[in-house]
């Protein structure tokens, strides 16, 4: 089966995330909670097997491994009702079950360790695939499993299966409240470092966005991560229907990924979704039409990831690209008239320095969910917005290196042995230069910027200045 | 002469008395009525001009008598050419038309002999006089005359057919003032055409045409079989095997159309082994032609059912929409994910020249990427196979004649071939249609479409291309490349993606898929396969012309966009592998601490400055042609939004926001 994608769900976050997913996907494929097709599943022209595999006993299974150094949430999987929906042999709890103790360089290390053991799944994994196109890594970039063990297998992916994407569905901490993971900021800034070197494509789903989400939009007076990570999966399910129902574009990863990420580094996706509703909602059909969506998805209300709303820095911020992902019950002309009427109120406001509109892709939805709406909508982004994230990550690292706090639990570790903190030093300025890069693309000039030699190693080519002689850029 | 030579015996008529005379005179004229001599009344044939007919009488003849006699003569002489007419017209060989048309005067003539026996028998009992005899002549003499005037114009074109039926409608009408002249006509016309109508109802009841002297108005070419449609571009079967000759009965112009529908449309369900016939009613008998216009209602009963049957037969039996929607599926790309698996599969095959190419080889691996896509759920996937043409899109639509396209005498030099020209280029799919789908899936219409997947498919290879492209830098993203043209060409790369993904999103989402809807749409309320035809190729013409392929100086412009992607695609490796030089480490350091920071040390850039120039100027020539040529594209398209508004959305895809702010 052709352009296969794996998922790896690592860490609480990353489990948690997965499963709401899983269930998604069956809801929508028409398969039970066993792995079998119901009766009913007869429609056929669904790409089950993007996702999918199915055993010599027909059973649909999860192309997933499940990843975690303690046993709570995947023990609690394997307690469910889909406990036999996946593949236990694609199941990995450390043996002493001890957790990472939200320590990224514990988490990296007992990757490390374990390197071998999960490289074996992985690899049964793709030589079960006929196609393979790439991995989907969901985890939490603050806890210790998702962030130290989910950036070792990012670094070792990309050595191993350097061909194929790696995309990656990050949940950033909520920086609402006191977290209870007080060296979250050391995780964070370890974690953005793989994620800029070593992912084609993050999704970014902030907690503080998703929490305000639940409380205003679904109306939670105290969402729990359980609640919060359905929206994630949401998001999820409705990032893939291009894959899952083959339309005559976006039929695959890379087609998706290529339009929204214009250079290497600059692949921090935000997204939106509209509608978003909760069970009892569930009998009323609403006349939602496609300018309805498509402008909803343009409201922060709508946005998960809590720097759209920055009113100081909005006049500054751009988008760069968008796509927005349509389903339901679509007039394909009713799209043409919106963006029409979008471009009219300049209600979008995009990158000066290359052509820039929104994408739309209309996609199929499941024949099998019922939904209280005719059309929904996700919205794929690419928003400079997004380095005041990485900013405010770097803000509270400092605050915290300043005074040392916590360090000592990272110098138990190889990686900061010595205390040689240099890893913690490179972090940053890879970040630092990645903060720098979103804010140069909101200029006009941005197509300049990453010529300029900063070292001045083009000496006796270029200017005094670093950067290209004008004749030669002319 | 003063007098006539009698050529008998008798005595002249004049040395009789007037009375006894008129004796003679009646059975004279009596005889002559039916055509025979009587002893002082001669019929002589006139040679001459016009083939005339004389009556001779005595001289001597009592002049009174002569005067009434003289008046009776038209009628015997209508008689006598009717009689011959009658004989004539009854040969085989004039018609089934002639035929009735003889049967109905012979019929007539019987009545007007039996009244020439009535008078006889009068004559006899002594109760008949002359005046008496002209008196009873009256009402027959003027039909006589009508009907006489009818025969004429018939015997000197010596027509058959239609024109017999038209002949006697148009002198019914000349007659109208005469009702019962006209209404005799009219009845004449009516025993005339039942043959003909007979015809017409096999035809519109059964779509067979029994016509062996070859009246009927429809013409059949026997030569013109079903399955010539699969390969014929004119469609000719369908427009040509069935189509009106001149000569239409006045009182089925009006129907014609209609009549040569509803027979085709039976013939066809024929063909298809589906034995459908209009089912008979009292009602439905097509004999009692008349003012009533019992047989329009009948002709259109015929029609709406033959109509709805056909459509019923196309739309359920075989799935019209069925294979339509496949066709979209696979020719216009709306389940786009087996192209993907075979793209990849058939990389090596689809790079040969296309004379080089196995066609066989594509097409096993074609199917197996349809086995292993969405493509297995369709049941119709088999009718799939590969072509490969041999010359370039640009070329194909020059030789497509029936396309208004109209290339400059000054731009055949663009349609040389270019030396590169690769099966990407020349690769397209073919549908197998069956009768009876090939008389909407024609030869012609799946060439359109294979026009449109030609373009789409190339399409789809050049964002392939860039896709691949794209990941090439991704490929770097962990190194440091400030300082070298990798960011500007990333850069590029996304324009040019931007630039495919909007063209193919205007292709498929802008012309094609509102299109189909339209259709769809049109085709669930059709009442006729034509209908179901017509708007079946007004997609088409739609969509073509809209996708550009009837605007040959943009479909130029979009092409050379693409050949710069696809060229610039083809750099790309070694655009990245020239700016990039890895390090090797020296000496291996064995502790994972090291391998760590070895790791991280390894990427860093050593940066030939003279590479690092030759880079940076391919990368912004790449750049300046792609802008320039883009912005080029960008204003022919405004210019021609005006006569083609359509195309200003296509320049709104391409060029985006920042064209709006420059006032594009």
């Amino acid at each position: 089966m052709p352009r296969e994608i794996i998922t790896l769900q690592v860490g609480q976050c990353g489990n948690q995330i997965g499963m709401e997913f899983w269930k998604q996907l069956c809801l929508e494929h028409g398969i039970s909670k066993d792995g079998i097709l119901e009766d009913f599943a007869t429609q056929g022209g669904d790409r089950k097997d993007v996702f999918f595999y199915q055993a010599d006993d027909q059973h649909y299974i999860p192309r997933a491994l499940l990843i975690d150094l303690e046993p709570r949430v995947i023990n609690g999987i394997q307690n469910s009702d889909y406990r036999n929906l996946y593949n236990h042999e694609n199941i990995f709890v450390s043996d002493h079950g001890g957790g990472a103790g939200n320590n990224w360089a514990s988490g990296y290390d007992q990757g490390q360790h374990v390197e071998e053991e999960i490289m074996d799944m992985i690899d049964r994994e793709a030589d079960g695939s006929d196609s393979l196109e790439g991995f989907v890594l969901c985890h939490s970039i603050a806890g210790g499993t998702g962030s130290g063990m989910g950036s070792y297998l990012l670094e070792t992916l990309n050595d191993r299966y350097s061909k194929k994407l790696v995309q990656t569905y990050s949940v950033f901490p909520n920086q609402m409240e006191t977290s209870d993971v007080v060296v979250q900021p050391y995780n964070s800034l370890l974690t953005l470092k793989r994620l800029t070197l070593n992912a084609d494509c993050v999704v970014v789903l902030d907690n503080t966005a998703l929490n305000r989400i639940a409380v205003e939009r679904l109306h939670l007076s105290n969402p729990s991560f359980a609640q919060t990570n359905s929206l994630v999966s949401t998001v999820m399910s409705a990032s893939t229907t291009t894959l899952r129902y083959p339309g005559y574009m976006n039929n695959d990863l890379v087609g998706l990924l290529a339009s929204l990420i214009p250079t290497p580094r600059c692949h921090f996706l935000m997204t939106g979704y509209t509608p978003l509703t909760v069970e009892r909602q569930a009998n009323l059909i609403r006349k939602t039409t496609v300018l309805d969506v498509m402008r909803r998805l343009l409201q922060a209300k709508n946005i998960m990831v809590s720097s759209y709303a920055r009113t100081k820095d909005a006049s500054q911020a751009k988008y760069i690209s968008i796509l927005n992902i349509i389903q339901g019950e679509v007039d394909p002309t009713q799209v043409h008239e919106s963006l029409q009427r979008i471009r009219e109120r300049k209600l979008v406001n995009f990158i000066e320095w290359g052509p820039a509109s929104i994408q739309v892709a209309l996609s199929r939805k499941s024949p099998y969910v019922q939904t209280a709406h005719r059309v929904s909508g996700l919205m794929l982004a690419s928003h400079t917005s997004i380095r005041h994230l990485f900013s405010k990550t770097l803000s509270q690292y400092e605050k915290l290196r300043k005074k040392q706090a916590f360090i000592d639990v990272y110098r138990k570790f190889p990686m900061f042995a010595d205390n040689d903190l240099s890893e913690f030093d490179e972090s940053r300025d890879i970040i630092e230069s990645l903060v720098d890069e979103y804010k140069a693309c909101e200029s006009p000039d941005y197509i300049k910027w990453g010529m300029e030699d900063p070292n001045n190693m083009l000496t006796g080519e270029g200017n005094a200045t670093g950067s290209l002689d004008s004749k030669s850029v002319a | 002469m003063n007098q006539t030579v009698v050529t008998n015996f008798e005595k002249p008529i004049g040395c009789y008395s007037p009375s006894v005379q008129e004796l003679i005179v009646i059975d004279d004229v009596l005889s002559s009525m039916t055509g025979i001599e009587g002893r002082y009344i001669l019929i002589k044939a006139v040679r001459g001009k016009n083939d005339d007919i004389a009556f001779l009488v005595d001289p001597s003849m009592d002049l009174a008598l002569q005067e009434l006699a003289k008046r009776i003569f038209p009628l015997c002489k209508s008689f006598l050419l009717i009689s011959q007419f009658v004989e004539s017209r009854s040969q085989f060989q004039s018609g089934l038309v002639n035929h009735a048309f003889s049967a109905a005067l012979r019929a007539l003539l019987l009545d007007y002999q039996a009244m020439v026996s009535q008078l006889e028998h009068q004559f006899r009992l002594g109760r008949l006089s002359l005046q008496g005899l002209w008196f009873y002549c009256q009402p027959m003499m003027r039909s006589m005359q009508a009907l006489s005037t009818v025969i004429q114009k018939a015997s000197v074109n010596n027509i058959s057919g239609s024109a017999v039926l038209n002949l006697l409608q148009s002198q019914a009408k000349a007659m109208a003032g005469d009702n019962a002249v006209r209404m005799m006509l009219e009845k004449m016309t009516q025993c005339a055409s039942s043959a003909y109508m007979s015809i017409l109802e096999r035809w519109v009841y059964e779509g067979i045409i029994d016509d062996p002297y070859g009246e009927f108005f429809i013409a059949e070419d026997k030569s013109l079989q079903k399955e010539s449609l699969t390969q014929d571009y004119e469609a000719k079967y369908w427009r040509q095997r069935y189509s009106l000759k001149d000569g239409i009965p006045s009182f089925l112009e009006n129907i014609a159309g209609t009549i040569l529908t509803t027979g085709k449309y039976l013939n066809v369900m024929r063909e298809c082994g589906h034995n459908v016939q209009v089912p008979p009613s009292e009602n439905s008998k097509l004999m009692s032609f008349g003012s009533n216009h019992h047989y329009l209602e009948c002709i259109k009963a015929a029609y709406n059912f033959a109509s709805g049957e056909l459509l019923n037969l196309i739309k359920e039996k075989y799935d019209l929409t069925g294979r339509l929607r496949s066709i979209k599926h696979y020719l216009l790309l709306d389940q786009g994910d087996f192209l993907v698996h075979f793209m990849d599969i058939a990389r090596d095959e689809l790079a040969k020249k296309p004379d080089e190419v196995s066609v066989e080889k594509l097409q096993s691996l074609l199917d197996l990427a349809l086995r292993t896509t969405a493509a297995a759920a369709d049941p119709f996937h088999e009718g799939l196979t590969c072509v490969v043409e041999r010359c370039s899109l640009l070329r194909r639509l020059g030789t497509f004649n029936d396309l208004e396209v109209t290339l400059r005498n000054s731009g055949d030099n663009d349609l040389e071939e270019p030396v590169s020209i690769t099966s990407l280029e020349t690769f397209s799919l073919s549908y197998k249609v069956h009768w009876p789908l090939s008389i909407v899936l024609s030869r012609k219409a799946l060439t359109k479409y294979q026009l449109l997947f030609r373009f789409l498919f190339h399409c789809k290879h050049v964002d392939r291309q860039l896709c691949g492209a794209w990941q090439v830098h991704q490929g770097v993203r962990a190194l440091n490349t400030s300082g070298t043209a990798i960011s500007r060409s990333s850069l590029l790369c996304r324009s040019m993606l931007k630039f495919i993904n909007s063209l193919l999103h205007y292709l498929t989402f802008e012309v094609i898929e509102p299109n189909w809807h339209l259709m769809y749409n049109r085709l669930q309320s059709a009442n006729s396969i034509d209908e179901v035809i017509q708007h079946h190729d007004f997609f088409l013409d739609k969509c073509l012309r809209e996708c550009l392929l009837l605007l040959p100086e943009l479909l130029k412009k979009v092409e050379r966009l693409k050949s710069m992607c696809l060229q610039y695609a083809a750099a790309t490796q070694w655009l990245i592998s020239s700016s990039i030089e890895l390090h090797n480490p020296e000496e291996p350091i064995d502790d994972s601490k090291g391998l760590n920071k070895a790791k991280w040390k390894s990427g860093q850039v050593l940066k030939s400055t003279t590479r690092n120039m030759a880079v940076t100027d391919s990368v912004l020539k790449f750049e300046k042609e792609f802008n320039t040529e883009l912005q080029s594209l960008g204003s022919i398209l405004s210019n021609n939004s005006q006569a083609e508004p359509y195309l200003s959305h296509l320049a709104q895809w391409l060029l985006g926001v920042k064209s709006e702010k420059n006032g594009l």
